[in-house]
């Protein structure tokens, strides 16, 4: 994997399930801490958006573009929110994520690279690129 | 594929869509006290990998939900996610919620 991108990164916080049976005054002493990290990452100009998500929402799949619920109720796969970061290495992403208040509670934090255009489109050329030779 | 960047051109060019990003195959998760967990992540095969996001500047869910299935992607299998951008972290209106419940009961 390469450990430097010039796109930037993006944390994308997994599980909704984590902050059951956290009392009122530990649940107001995360959101707090979050706030303040987003704030100083913003500040630090290393965050360059970031929002949470509603827990509602709904799936389209398929070719026959079905529109079901989401199952988000209850699981640890299901996105809470994401930031947006402008830094140049994993490791530097990784420490940041590191930093999320919520771990402590069981909350996972996804570090993916930005890609400067979809995968499956680098990879298609790359293909026909071969195909020439 | 030209066929998606068409897509979110003219999306764009509407104003309904902000830029969005594609992400790469690989990345980590990062888990546990002070994260000291960090792992790979198994990307490649999974029907719960994210490929990437589009922001919606639109007002309704049905909007956004009728962009995304005229998404040419869906085409070839795959499924799209669609959630409201919350105002504030739904923690913090979970918690001012609890405090005020607290305060009624107490008087």
């Amino acid at each position: 994997m390469n450990t430097q991108n010039q796109n930037g990164y993006m944390l994308l916080f997994r599980g909704n399930d984590w902050i059951k049976g956290l009392s009122p005054e530990e649940k107001q002493k995360v959101t707090d801490q979050w706030m303040a990290w987003f704030r100083r990452l913003t500040d630090e100009r290393k965050a360059v958006a970031g929002n949470p998500l509603e827990r509602e929402g709904k799936v389209v799949s398929g070719k026959n573009r079905v529109v079901s619920d989401g199952p988000f109720a209850e699981s640890k796969e299901a996105i809470g929110g994401y930031f947006l970061l402008d830094v140049a290495s994993m490791d530097e992403a990784v420490a940041i994520a590191q930093e999320c208040p919520g771990l402590p509670y069981g909350i996972r934090v996804e570090v993916r690279p930005v890609a400067p255009e979809c995968p499956v489109a680098s990879e298609l050329k790359r293909e026909a690129e071969f195909a020439v030779l | 594929m030209g066929e998606n960047n068409a897509w979110i051109e003219r999306l764009t060019a509407q104003g309904k869509a902000k830029p969005g990003r594609a992400l790469e195959r690989s990345g980590a998760f990062v888990s546990g006290k002070h994260g000291r967990f960090v792992t790979d992540g198994p990307f490649a095969e999974s029907k719960e990998a994210i490929g990437g996001y589009l922001l919606l500047d639109v007002e309704t869910i049905e909007e956004a939900v009728a962009i995304a299935q005229s998404s040419p992607g869906l085409a070839y299998g795959g499924s799209i996610e669609v959630r409201p951008v919350a105002e504030e972290c739904p923690l913090e209106t979970r918690a001012r919620e609890l405090a005020r419940e607290e305060k009624l009961a107490t008087v």
